[in-house]
């Protein structure tokens, strides 16, 4: 029993390690304020669960889920990136409720508010998926850790700091937020496939603003452009919100409780620690 | 296909929500216009004053227009300590307007999680017995808080066109509006203007959520749905003008309800996004608003 309740969160955990991780590479990293990145991890996270449904192999379709989120994070950003900062937010922002409106009505596809049940295990035993999860989220952070450092790397941070002059300096910044931001959706999509293997269910409520903040909250209470403080506050972040289930008795009063916990942590973040625990940017 | 019929019908429904996404643009934009901020957070002045509204009302018993009062007193309330506690230190460390927003967004699911607490998930219904009074024209009918909603619109759109025009109030905001340093050396001082532009905002949000609660029931989640819809109405009226939010809404009301001889009602979100999404791209300054260096 406490076996199962530490590999579940243990996979949670590291499930959230990627999804903050790759979103620090458009928002800390690149300075595209994304706030549509849970669309890409919703629909990593259906396509995952639809096609190993029908049958298909599960390395397959975690991959595929990787490159629908990507192709779709690269099809929205070559659209949206020339918008001014709030405008980016606001239409990513956007993009949620039109994935809730879409999950939702696309009956055929997603069933609806019904959800996918059934989603198959990629392993039998409980364990052997945490490991395995351990292992790509842990690949796939070193990967965005070599990229951040990279030449490419240098270009993202280069175009958060002074676009105008990135752009002089010749380096086409409009490709190169393309291209952040569907690295970025790549890994989401990965992160939500893994996320559905592991739940065996998904519904629209994947897209709900609330885990979307927790990411948020993470992210800011890390640190912009910090790998590591990402690390940090995701451990931190996530141990407390699972202690709040052993002190707070009600039980429909848990899952309030939770978001007020890290919206309050956030907020408090924001005015007082605006650069996070290993933050090298203000936010 | 929807039969021809319902058409005056569509429009109605149209430009009942028309009204109520435009009572919930105004305070947003206002913010907007003054403070040059994204301020979701009157998101949660909705869902407070509705709550508040229903807690005197159903729970307590009070008379409904006592409860009107201290429900507005109550969204009042939470914007003083919203600017208190969070807008006015994120102002003195000049944190950028995404910092605000997102501060904003964080206080708007605030208010969820806390009415989630509070009242629990279910949808609570707001008993009022002229609520069920309804007229009918023809193909047409109305009831008695839709007619309300559409009247105290009216009012407050003019209400508000006074203070902004007319006073000295007004004057002030406006100025603090179009030059915030020109404005200090002439003797405004920003933070109490400020101070009464949210009031201002806060007391339009309070009416519009107890309208609101009446003509769509309650749900902790409802600021959230609400003022989304009250940005795009925003944005698509021009986000830097007050009138332009009121035409937006009425805009954005009627082409959903429009829509639906095209699509199923639940793509009604896909409709209003794409049009923010295609405002924001091709014309970002909006329907009223004035195109500036900076706008896109």
């Amino acid at each position: 029993m406490i076996h199962e309740f530490l590999f579940s969160f243990v996979t949670f955990l590291f499930i959230y390690f990627l999804v903050a991780v790759s979103l620090n590479l458009t928002i800390g990293f690149t300075g595209l304020v994304n706030l549509g990145h849970m669309v890409f991890f919703g629909v990593g996270a259906y396509t995952s669960a639809i096609l190993t449904i029908n049958g298909v192999p599960w390395y397959f379709a975690i991959i595929v889920a990787g490159v629908v989120a990507s192709i779709l994070g690269a099809i929205i950003a070559s659209i949206t990136v020339r918008l001014k900062g709030d405008y980016f937010a606001m239409v990513t922002l956007g993009l949620v409720f039109i994935a809730i409106a879409v999950s939702r009505n696309w009956i055929s596809l997603t069933r609806g508010a019904l959800g996918l049940p059934g989603i198959p295990d990629i392993f039998r035993n409980n364990f052997y998926y945490t490991l395995f999860t351990i292992g790509v989220v842990t690949i796939a952070i070193i990967i965005i850790y070599f990229l951040t450092n990279s030449e490419t790397g240098k270009i993202f941070q280069a175009i958060r700091d002074d676009e105008t002059a990135t752009a002089i300096l010749g380096k086409n910044t409009y490709f190169y937020k393309i291209l952040s931001v569907a690295i970025s959706t790549f890994f989401a999509g990965i992160a939500g496939s893994l996320f559905a293997h592991h739940l065996n269910f998904i519904d629209p409520t994947l897209f709900d603003l609330e885990l979307f903040v927790f990411i948020l909250a993470i992210l800011i209470s890390g640190g912009l452009a910090s790998i590591k403080g990402t690390i940090v506050a995701g451990f931190i972040l996530s141990v407390l919100i699972t202690l709040l289930r052993f002190v707070v008795v009600t039980p429909e009063l848990i899952g309030p409780m939770r978001n007020m916990l890290f919206l309050v942590i956030l907020i408090l973040i924001l005015i007082y620690r605006p650069r996070g625990i290993f933050g090298r940017v203000d936010v | 296909m929807v039969s021809f019929e319902i058409l005056p019908q569509l429009i109605i429904n149209g430009l009942i929500a028309g009204s109520i996404y435009a009572l919930a643009a105004s305070g947003f934009s206002l913010v907007y216009y003054v403070i040059k901020f994204l301020h979701f957070a009157q998101g949660a002045i909705l869902t407070v004053s509705a709550y508040i509204f229903f807690l005197f009302l159903n729970i307590l018993g009070v008379h409904y227009i006592l409860s009107a009062v201290l429900a507005i007193i109550s969204a009042l309330l939470t914007v003083w300590l919203m600017n208190w506690l969070v807008y006015r230190p994120l102002r003195k460390r000049s944190a950028t307007g995404i910092v605000l927003l997102i501060a904003s967004v964080a206080l708007l699911m605030l208010s969820a999680s806390l009415m989630q607490a509070l009242f629990g998930s279910s949808t609570k219904v707001l008993n009022l017995s002229k609520s069920n009074i309804t007229y009918t024209f023809g193909f047409l009918t109305i009831t008695f808080i839709q007619i309300s909603i559409i009247i105290t619109a009216i009012v407050l759109f003019l209400l508000l066109w006074f203070i902004l025009k007319k006073t000295r109030l007004g004057k002030s905001m406006r100025a603090l509006a179009d030059n915030k340093e020109v404005s200090q050396i002439v003797g405004i001082n920003p933070e109490k203007i400020y101070f009464y532009t949210f009031l201002i905002a806060a007391f339009l949000g309070g009416v519009a959520g107890i309208l609101i609660g009446l003509e769509q029931n309650l749900y902790p989640r409802m600021g959230i749905i609400i003022i989304i819809k009250g940005f795009i109405s925003a944005v698509v009226g021009g986000i830097t003008s007050v009138p332009g939010a009121i035409v937006g809404g009425l805009f954005i009301g009627l082409v959903e309800n429009l829509g639906i001889w095209f699509l199923p009602s639940g793509y009604k979100d896909v409709i209003s996004f794409t049009i923010l999404l295609l405002f924001l791209l091709f014309r970002p300054q909006g329907i009223f608003g004035v195109k500036k260096r900076d706008d896109t």
